[in-house]
């Protein structure tokens, strides 16, 4: 076989599959509305047309031979490229040719998304035979410029991609970006179309000519000799602002401040009700990730604290139970006040995490992943129950939950003020994490992640330090709860099933385990995305599902990673190198799987 | 004493069928006749029938790689839900009812060849790149593709349940013994008992099963002595598969329903009957799902004189805390001995 054939048929089959897959599970027809640009380009052709991109991408992969790095020059990447996507290409042409002999529509008696009018969107609105052209064409083209910006530069590759992922950041954020700029008093024609309230061309084009710009300036600025100079010299010309910080931190610091406190008025109110969930689910995933990315003990059960935390503020703030004929004082209630109540509420959750740690303290890895998944799931039947009925109104839930709001605030209808009181919980939370990361607490739960009989045998009490690990963890997941009850201001057994559990997993898991940042950007990703992008919500858990097998396979330390917690990571893979190579899909010799951070 | 327990809710189970009159005494257990109590054992029986096959390929699969396919119920579901369409074309066109034989094992194999392929998938593309990973990578992994799983079901097959057929051949009940029986239920017994021991068999005496057993003791030494490690394992997410298939169409036609969350329940409670048996013990995840079963439909059942509303709704929560109280006391399970070590 020709070397760039021989090279382009494994990802271009995998290229083919994914096609295929996406077609048939129904995201393809869910996104062929959603415009990118104009009319030409729908997210649903770029998802069609991603897959060969990528495997033109991994197909001009360097190869190392008899430990000699070989890049590939640029024509033979094109080559290389070109040829995996007309492989995949042809695959999806074989595939539609299939469907279309034997008839879309019985096919769809089965894989329910297949239709005529599913092979007219795979096809580019085209009749069958200019589709398969267009297929062949547009695959070798996609497939060869993934070859070409692989065997770019680094510096070159940013250049190159900048523009296409500003208008991706712009198509996906549509509705924020359009409803910001209306906030802001304009109006988004230049930039969006309001009939198919895509990028126009112009304003696409415009925008990512801009942001290449700005890429290319800022490169051409950094490698000039004197700016390269400057960083070693900066600390002593740089006048240290208040409290030792420079003025360039000091002002970055004050322009994240404002967009942090000026977002819900720019962002409008419904996507403030969408940031105030994202803002419930960075709580759930600090908390998880003290449990599970710092003391390295994975619990599936976590929704339970959620439950708990929403459920006993409903309680302590004088809530009442849903019956079948209207509400009902609960069999126990209390008329606190909220800022009364959440106090308690965090302590009670605090014992509850003892309370479910202290059985289970004798299990590690897989069984105290089922355990916690047994004992989360007991808690959702127990709620869901007739049996819970009297206290927390069974399946029928609660409602009436009210308080929290001081003067003129009215958190559970305007989403803008809900905002600010979920803001306060996660710097709340946010602060508690990153103190005990560096507190003697946290390196000892560092230590246990790493080896639990070591850290034993260094005289820490693992018992201690993993009851304390429930306990916070559970404490800050109750305040996700009990927001949660003041936002919706009733609470149905419904919205805590194990998917919530799997949810905050893996926010914790996308961001990286053990890195605070990594859970605001898992968040915003998995909870954040399908709100802006309402077309996105059916396919959440598929994509969940995908994203987590896709980090654990290829990037298990996430896209933020915590850096000591990927030294660890780092530490493992010496040991066990076989996976380290797998996983980097690399030959021997080369570096590790896992970059120093 | 969780063993001590069992025996007595068994023994008392079984007790109160066959002296409890036929009619209603007075009492708390009233409520139930002999023959209610009865239904309640073979229901039981048939649901630990198919935990027993769902279990087994937990416990292959953990025995091997010391690991939990948290996806195992999906496979399960997937070829359950795949059959669905030739069972329903079979039914409509009343292939079903003229030739059952032959319906059946065409069903029986789209089931077998879906469930297996999703598990040699899985293990390909999921798994086998993880193998010496942090333990628990690859069971965060499994989760994900659970979910990946269920959804791509969801999305292939849609989010509504479909109303899986039940031949005629099933339908009704024998009188076996002086008892009715349903017909489905005694089949997926028999079927069961035929498969399990067909797996012992096999894995005690054949010389796939001898290298499993290798691989199951030592993986490393087992390559040494020229076993094809790979090998074994992919053949044993295929056995698993296998039964899976077997177990979902029985599932399926037991309960004359379908749908993409089919798999989750059924697998928890498998891996339950796995733990509670011994995991990695075929005779213990026969035993174990057993139990299993029996406990999902008579504990509650036997609940009901505690004055609980809606006492059937409890029986997944009484799975669960069987599972919670066999990990922490004895996690070796009923016939395990050394995986305690290994936690």
């Amino acid at each position: 076989m020709p070397a760039p054939l021989a090279r382009a048929w494994k990802p271009a089959l995998i290229a083919g599959i994914v096609v295929v897959y996406v077609s048939a599970v129904g995201l393809i027809e869910q996104f062929a509305e959603v415009y990118a640009i104009g009319t030409q380009v729908s997210l649903a052709r770029v998802l069609l047309l991603l897959p060969l991109f990528l495997a033109g991408w991994v197909a001009t992969r360097t190869t190392v031979e008899r430990g000699e790095r070989k890049v590939l020059a640029m024509p033979q990447a094109a080559l290389s490229g070109a040829v995996t996507g007309l492989v995949g290409g042809a695959m999806v042409s074989i595939v539609l040719l299939a469907v279309d002999a034997i008839d879309p529509d019985t096919i769809g008696e089965v894989l329910i998304a297949v239709s005529t009018k599913l092979l007219g969107i795979v096809s580019f609105d085209q009749s069958l035979g200019t589709g398969i052209v267009l297929w062949l064409v547009l695959g070798a083209v996609v497939g060869a410029l993934g070859g070409v910006v692989r065997a770019l530069s680094p510096g070159a590759r940013r250049v190159v991609l900048a523009g296409p992922l500003t208008i991706g950041v712009l198509a996906i954020l549509q509705r924020v970006v359009s409803t910001a700029i209306k906030e802001l008093g304009f109006r988004p024609d230049f930039l969006y179309d309001s009939k198919t309230s895509g990028l126009t061309w112009a304003g696409g084009i415009a925008a990512a000519v801009i942001v290449t710009l700005a890429v290319v300036g800022r490169d051409v600025l950094r490698s000039r000799p004197e700016a390269a100079a400057a960083p070693a010299a900066r600390p002593a010309a740089a006048s240290t602002g208040l409290g030792g910080f420079t003025t360039r931190q000091l002002v970055q610091g004050a322009v994240a401040i404002i967009a942090v406190l000026a977002l819900p008025w720019v962002i409008g109110t419904a996507l403030s009700g969408t940031v105030g969930t994202v803002m419930i689910f960075i709580l759930l995933g600090l908390g998880l990730n003290i449990v599970v990315g710092f003391a390295g003990l994975l619990d599936l059960g976590y929704v339970a604290f959620f439950a708990f935390g929403a459920y006993a503020t409903a309680l302590l703030t004088g809530a009442q139970v849903n019956t079948t004929d209207g509400a009902g004082d609960p069999a126990f209630s209390l008329g606190l006040n909220f800022y009364v109540a959440i106090p308690i509420v965090v302590l009670l959750a605090a014992g509850v995490g003892l309370l479910v740690g202290s059985p289970v303290l004798r299990l590690r890895g897989d069984y105290l992943a089922i355990v916690t998944l047994g004992l989360g799931e007991v808690v959702s039947t127990l709620v869901t129950s007739k049996w819970a009925e009297g206290l927390v109104g069974g399946p029928q839930g609660m409602r009436d939950i009210t308080g929290g709001d001081i003067g003129p605030t009215d958190f559970q209808n305007n989403p803008r003020h809900f905002y600010y009181l979920a803001l306060v919980f996660v710097l709340l939370a946010l602060y508690t994490s990153w103190r005990l990361q560096y507190s003697r607490v946290g390196r000892a739960w560092n230590a246990m992640r790493e080896d639990e009989q070591v850290a034993d045998a260094m005289g820490i009490s693992t018992t201690r330090y993993k009851l304390l690990a429930f306990a916070t963890g559970g404490a800050i997941g109750s305040l996700g709860g009990a927001l949660l009850a003041i936002q919706l201001g009733s609470l149905t057994p419904r919205s805590f099933d194990v998917n919530v559990s799997i949810l905050a997993l893996a926010v914790v898991i996308l961001g990286g385990l053990g890195s605070l940042r990594g859970v605001m950007v898992g968040s915003l990703a998995l909870v954040g995305l399908p709100g802006f992008l309402r077309e996105f919500e059916e396919f959440r858990p598929l994509a969940l599902g995908a994203v987590i097998i896709a980090i654990m396979l290829l990037r298990p330390q996430g896209i933020l990673p915590n850096v000591r917690v990927t030294e660890d990571i780092a530490d493992e893979d010496r040991d066990q190198d076989a996976w380290a190579r797998a996983a980097a899909g690399q030959p021997a010799t080369e570096t590790s799987a896992v970059e120093p951070a | 004493m969780i063993l001590a327990g069992l025996v007595v809710l068994v023994v008392v189970a079984a007790i109160k069928t066959f002296t409890l009159p036929a009619e209603a005494g007075p009492g708390e257990l009233s409520r139930y006749t002999a023959d209610t109590w009865r239904s309640f054992i073979i229901g039981g029986l048939s649901e630990g029938a198919v935990l027993a096959l769902i279990a087994l390929g937990y416990s292959l699969v953990y025995g091997i790689l010391r690991m939990i396919n948290f996806a195992h119920g999906e496979v399960f579901m997937m070829g359950a839900f795949a059959s669905y369409f030739v069972a329903d074309r079979f039914s409509d066109n009343d292939f079903l009812s003229s030739s059952p034989a032959i319906a059946m094992i065409v069903i029986l194999a789209v089931a077998i060849g879906v469930s297996v392929l999703v598990a040699i998938l899985l293990e390909r593309v999921c798994y086998r790149p993880l193998r010496n990973a942090p333990r628990l990578v690859p069971l965060i992994t499994a989760i994900g593709a659970s979910l990946f799983l269920q959804n791509t079901a969801r999305g292939f097959f849609g989010p509504q349940a479909r109303g899986y057929p039940q031949p005629d051949f099933l339908d009704g009940s024998w009188n076996l013994l002086s008892f009715d029986i349903a017909r489905i239920d005694l089949v997926m017994i028999v079927v069961s008992i035929v498969l399990v021991a067909i797996l012992d068999y096999f894995v005690s005496s054949t010389r796939t099963g001898r290298s499993m057993r290798a691989v199951a003791l030592d993986a490393d030494i087992a390559k040494l002595m020229g076993i094809d490690v790979d090998r074994v394992i992919v053949t044993t997410f295929a056995i698993g598969g296998v039964l899976a298939g077997v177990a979902g169409v029985m599932f399926a036609m037991r309960f004359e329903q379908i749908s993409f969350t089919t798999g989750f329940r059924p697998g928890i409670a498998a891996f339950t009957a796995a733990v509670l048996g011994g995991i990695g013990s075929i005779r213990g995840a026969a035993l174990g799902a057993l139990l299993v079963g029996l406990l999902r439909s008579l504990g509650p059942a036997l609940l009901v004189g505690f004055n609980i509303p809606s006492v059937f709704q409890l029986e997944d929560a009484i799975t669960f805390l069987v599972l919670v109280f066999v990990l922490l006391y004895r996690p070796g399970g009923l016939l395990g001995s050394a995986a305690a070590e290994k936690l």
